[in-house]
C-alpha cells in the first residue's frame, strides 16, 4: 500500500514538471498584428489628378517629377491626326517632400513659358480609424511668365486653394475652393477668378483606376471661357502612375484652366492628354 | 527502497525547472528596427520598420524574432502597396526567425560580442534552414543587437516584382538592430 503511495507521489510529481518544461510553441512569441492607424497615403495616385491639385502629398525625402501633356482637339480629326498635330502643351515639374505633409515644386508651361513655384501642406491627414475623416491641404502657387518684353510685375499670377478630400473604400472625393489672381489681364478679363474644384477617383483594382474632374468658375469669368472638365484612367505600374485622359482644358494649372479654358467636353470639344507621375525616394 | 530512490530522482531530476520556474528572465524588444535594402536597375531603396519584436532566453537558448510585414514603409506608399502584394501579406503578414545560438556568448561580458545563431527563417509562407552571424553586447543590463545577411527571395518562392521597365534584384540586403531588455516570461 506504501509502495503504491509512493509510486503514485512520483507519477504526479513527473507529469507537473513535464508540464512545466517549456516546449517549441512555448518557447515562440505569440504572434500579434501592429495594429496601425496611419494617414492614408492613397486617395489619389498622383499629385495631380489631371490638371487639378489633389490632397495627395509627398513622402519625406520623396522627389516626384511629373510630365504632362495635352494636344489640340480630337474633332480636329485625321488631317490633325486627332489632335496630335496640333501644338503640345507641356509641363515638366518636380515637386520635393520636406516632411510627410510639407511640399515645395517647380514645373514649367510650354503655352504662356510660365514657370510656377507651387507648395502644398496638409493640414489633416484622413486615418482608417477615422480618427480624422477628412483629408484638409493648402496649396500656394505663383506663376511667372517668362515672355519677353514684360515687366516683372505683369508677368505675375498668384494662385490659393483649399482642398478638401475624403476616401470611401475604392470612391474618392475632392472639394476645392480656390482663388487666382493676375496682375496683368486683357480686355475685358478678370483679374480675380474664384472657382470650386471637384474631383473624383475610382479604383478599379490596384492597377487601374478612373477620375475625373470639373472646375467651375463661380465669380464673374473671362469672355469666351467654359467650365473645364476632365475623365482619366489612372494606371499604376509600381513604379510610375499614368493618367491618360480626354480634356477640355489644354491648360496645366488651376488659374490658367480657370482663366482661358475656351472649350466644353460635353459639346464633343475635347482633346487627348497624358500625365506621367514617378516618385524616387531621396532618403 | 527502490520506491525512495525514484522520488529522489525525480525531484532531483525536475528541480532547475521546478526552481527556475518564477525567476524565468529573457531579453525582450517590441520595437526593433528591421531594414532591407533592395535595387533595380540606376535605383536602391530601403524599407524599414521598427515594430520588429523578439527575445533572446539565455537559459533555454532560444531566439525568437518576427515582423509585421505590414509596418514596414519604403517611404512610396505605391511601392508599399506593391511590396505586400508581392510578400501575399494578407495570407502571410510576418516574416520570423525562431533558433538557437550557435556559438558561445559570455551574458556578464561587457563586449560586443560575434555570434552565430541557427534556426528556421519563414517568410511568404515558407521555411527555410538559416544561419546568420550578427553581435550582441551587454550594455548595463540590455542587450543590443545587431544582425546582417542577403536574403534570396527566390529561395522564398517570392517572385520579384517585374514592373514594366524594371526588375527588383533577387537579392536584398537585411539589417536588425535592437535593444533587448531584461523581462519576466510570464509578462510576455
Amino acid at each position: 500500500m506504501k509502495s503504491n503511495s509512493l509510486y503514485y507521489y512520483g507519477l504526479a510529481l513527473m507529469i507537473i514538471a513535464a508540464a512545466m518544461l517549456p516546449d517549441a510553441a512555448e518557447a515562440q512569441l505569440q504572434r500579434e498584428r501592429v495594429e496601425l492607424d496611419e494617414p492614408m497615403e492613397d486617395i489619389f495616385w498622383a499629385t495631380t489628378n489631371i490638371g487639378t491639385s489633389t490632397v495627395r502629398n509627398l513622402s519625406a525625402g520623396s522627389l516626384n517629377s511629373s510630365i504632362l501633356h495635352t494636344f489640340g482637339l480630337v474633332r480636329g480629326g485625321i488631317n490633325k491626326f486627332y489632335g496630335l498635330d496640333d501644338g503640345a502643351n507641356t509641363r515638366l515639374g518636380l515637386e520635393y517632400g520636406f516632411t510627410d505633409r510639407f511640399s515645395l515644386g517647380i514645373g514649367r508651361m510650354t503655352f504662356n513659358k510660365v514657370v510656377d513655384i507651387r507648395s502644398k501642406y496638409n493640414i489633416l491627414r484622413q486615418t482608417p480609424s477615422d480618427s480624422t475623416p477628412l483629408e484638409l491641404a493648402v496649396k500656394l502657387s505663383t506663376g511667372i511668365s517668362t515672355f519677353s518684353g514684360m515687366e516683372f510685375s505683369d508677368r505675375l499670377n498668384y494662385f490659393a486653394s483649399v482642398m478638401v478630400a475624403r476616401k470611401f473604400d475604392a470612391l474618392s472625393l475632392q472639394l476645392s475652393p480656390m482663388l487666382s489672381h493676375f496682375n496683368t489681364v486683357g480686355a475685358g478679363e478678370q483679374n480675380q477668378l474664384f472657382g470650386l474644384g471637384l474631383a473624383a477617383a475610382y479604383e478599379l483594382n490596384d492597377r487601374f483606376a478612373l477620375s475625373a474632374e470639373y472646375l467651375p468658375v463661380l465669380s464673374e469669368r473671362n469672355p469666351g471661357t467654359h467650365d473645364a472638365m476632365s475623365v482619366a484612367l489612372n494606371i499604376d505600374t509600381g513604379g510610375h502612375v499614368f493618367q491618360v485622359f480626354f480634356t477640355s482644358s489644354q491648360w496645366h494649372n488651376e488659374p490658367y484652366i480657370m482663366a482661358r479654358n475656351s472649350h466644353r467636353l460635353w459639346d464633343g470639344d475635347f482633346r487627348f492628354g497624358f500625365n506621367i507621375h514617378r516618385a524616387f525616394g531621396l532618403r | 527502497m527502490t520506491h525512495y530512490l525514484l522520488v529522489i530522482l525525480v525531484h532531483l531530476s525536475f528541480a532547475p525547472v521546478l526552481n527556475s520556474a518564477g525567476e524565468d528572465t529573457v531579453y525582450f524588444t517590441d520595437s526593433g528596427q528591421a531594414e532591407f535594402t533592395s535595387s533595380v536597375p540606376l535605383h536602391t531603396f530601403t524599407g524599414e520598420s521598427s515594430h520588429l519584436t523578439g527575445m533572446f532566453d539565455p537559459e533555454e537558448n532560444v531566439i525568437d524574432f518576427f515582423l509585421d510585414l505590414n509596418t514596414l514603409r519604403t517611404g512610396i506608399d505605391r511601392r508599399d502597396r506593391d511590396m505586400f502584394r508581392t510578400l501575399v501579406v494578407d495570407e502571410f503578414p510576418f516574416a520570423e526567425f525562431t533558433g538557437t545560438l550557435a556559438s558561445p556568448f559570455d551574458l556578464n561580458s561587457s563586449e560586443e560580442q560575434t555570434v552565430s545563431v541557427t534556426g528556421e527563417f519563414t517568410v511568404h509562407g515558407v521555411t527555410r534552414e538559416k544561419t546568420v552571424e550578427g553581435t550582441l553586447q551587454n550594455q548595463g543590463g540590455s542587450l543590443k543587437l545587431r544582425a546582417e545577411w542577403i536574403l534570396d527571395i527566390t529561395d522564398y518562392d517570392i517572385e520579384p516584382p517585374g514592373l514594366l521597365f524594371y526588375r527588383v534584384r533577387d537579392e536584398i540586403e537585411m539589417l536588425i538592430e535592437a535593444e533587448l531588455h531584461p523581462t519576466s516570461r510570464d509578462e510576455l
